[in-house]
């Protein structure tokens, strides 16, 4: 048992080993040019040398999207409990939602800019519109999956509606909003990054801009770098206190 | 009998507990079609007495115990609980279903409590003690329902609705799901805990050797639209002791006797 997870441990470990070898050869044999593809041993280098500008912009882009993440998940379950409970709601707001759900976010980015500024603040407003419709479809569908069974039973017990709600509905809604959680949290990274290439001067975003357009690659490719853990990492946050609603599995 | 003799006639043993006056069910499902599940059904329980329903599959049993529960609307003359006319669910009702509505994300004495937490009381160790006791669970309070064989979290789930203290147990097959062994124990803990708590029971079962085993009555149901088509009273001396019942001749003689009228024998 544990010699096969240390042998699968390694043949992951092998690959992986491979194909930064293989990269690492092919831009020195084939001689490509930096800002096309550095090396890998470069764009380490970068990480270290530039690891304080990388941080200062993580930050900033940590920021736009935690706060556009958070605003997404109570805003969405709101607005989930809203149109589960409210009759007019869900023959009004919601098809609202759907609708404006169906514009290219990309394509509002430059508006958003425009009407919120440089700033943090527009980024944290794409962030948030990234996040916040998984989050809605996913809570709303929790809350009409809960058993009819169960609401039969609790009804039988002579609950009242909000008992229904907290002890019932709420916990049997939870796995699938969690669901909805870990996939908005990758989307409000994605969102903060693409409001930061439409305006700003600063963020992750901001950095794989400005190194492009001045050929530093290994940069680039750092602040990708960046990117991608910061998202990772956060779902990985997100995931595991996922887990704390270990009735998923059922 | 009106609404107004309840009270007082509530309170000596054999007083009429549960009264259906013609009362009907038809369910319109979505394209227009009707389905009759009862018609002009009369029925009466009375106090601290155990019942039991038999009748064929879908001749409307399950509809029966929700329109006695207040779960389901219905048509007719009137369904009188303790006195009461029955329009929404009672805090001294217990129901179990064929299915155990556990919850999967509360253990067993969080799903025990469940019973009383929703009249805004919580269930004290004692008598949560005394329960899982009573149950045979002793060991596990703390399991989750998932964790359990089907035969305990039916227990659990009768558990969940006597913590209630409830003055009437609703029970649809709440063994049916079981295979015949753990049917049968479960039968014989039921018959205890009956035996010991005196509660009024309207037991729905497939099984015309437990209804046997464990009623004052047995009503049989016809075929839809379900009617009362025989209440046969069972004789057999209290308290029972499940082999020496089972051994009796009065026993086979009633269960043969019913088995005809089910057109099982
Ligand atoms: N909610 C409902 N909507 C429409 N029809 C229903 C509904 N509930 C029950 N019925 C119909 O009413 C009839 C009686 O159903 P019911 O569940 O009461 O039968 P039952 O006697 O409990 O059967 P079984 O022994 O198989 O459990 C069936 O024909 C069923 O299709
Ligand atoms: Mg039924």
């Amino acid at each position: 048992m544990k010699h096969q997870v240390v042998r699968h441990a390694l043949q992951s470990g092998a690959f992986f080993l491979a194909l930064g070898l293989l990269w690492e050869g092919s831009v020195r044999v084939f001689e490509i040019r930096s800002y096309l593809l550095p090396p890998l041993s470069a764009i380490v280098r970068e990480l270290v040398s530039s690891r304080a500008l990388l941080f200062r912009h993580l930050f900033i882009t940590l920021e736009e999207v935690l706060l556009g993440f958070v605003l997404a998940v109570l805003g969405g379950a709101l607005m989930a409990v809203a149109v589960f409970f409210i009759p007019i709601a869900k023959r009004t707001i919601y098809p609202l939602l759907i609708g404006l759900q169906s514009i290219p976010k990309v394509g509002l980015a430059p508006l958003i800019v425009v009407w919120f500024g440089y700033g943090v603040t527009s980024k944290v407003v794409m962030s948030f519109l990234f996040a916040f419709f998984p989050i809605v479809i996913s809570a709303l569908g929790g809350l009409a999956g809960t058993p009819s069974h169960l609401v039969e039973h609790f009804r039988a017990l002579g609950a009242p509606p909000w008992i229904t709600f907290w002890k019932l509905r709420v916990p049997s809604a939870l796995p699938s909003f969690v669901d909805g959680c870990k996939v908005a949290m990758p989307l409000a990274v994605i969102g903060a990054v693409v409001g930061e290439f439409v305006g700003s001067n600063e963020g992750l975003g901001n950095l794989i801009l400005l190194s492009t357009s001045s050929s530093r690659g290994s940069l680039t490719f750092a602040a990708l770098a960046a990117v991608t853990a910061l998202s990772l990492g956060l779902f990985a946050i997100v995931a595991g206190l996922g887990k704390w609603v270990w009735w998923r599995a059922q | 009998m009106g609404v107004v003799a309840s009270t007082v006639a509530a309170a000596a043993p054999g007083a009429r507990f549960i009264e259906l006056r013609r009362v009907s069910k038809t369910f319109e499902s979505g394209d227009g079609s009707r389905t009759e599940a009862l018609q002009a059904l009369d029925l009466e329980v009375r106090e601290r007495e155990f019942v039991s329903i038999l009748g064929p599959s879908g001749c409307g049993k399950s509809t029966l115990l929700r329109i006695i529960a207040g779960l389901m609307s219905f048509d007719g003359e009137d369904v009188v609980v303790d006195g009461e006319s029955v329009s929404r669910p009672r805090q001294d009702v217990g129901v179990v279903f064929q299915t155990a509505n556990l919850l999967p994300w509360r253990n067993v004495a969080a799903n025990l409590a469940l019973g009383v937490e929703i009249r805004g009381e919580s269930l004290d160790s004692a008598r949560l003690a005394a329960m899982v006791e009573m149950l045979g669970l002793t060991g596990f309070e703390s399991r989750y329902p998932h964790e359990l064989s089907g035969g305990m979290k039916q227990r659990v789930a009768l558990g969940q609705a006597l913590v209630r203290d409830p003055k009437l147990l609703l029970l649809d097959e709440p063994f049916g799901a079981l295979d015949a062994l753990t049917r049968d124990k479960l039968n014989i803990e039921l018959l205890r805990i009956w035996q010991a708590e005196q509660k009024t029971v309207v037991l729905v079962t497939h099984s015309i050797t437990e209804a046997v085993l464990l009623s004052d009555r047995v009503l049989v149901l016809s075929g839809r639209p379900g009617k009362v088509i025989e209440d046969v009273g069972i004789d057999l001396p209290r308290p029972r002791e499940p082999r020496t019942t089972r051994q009796s001749p009065e026993f086979s003689r009633l269960v043969g006797y019913l088995g005809e009228l089910m057109g099982v024998v």
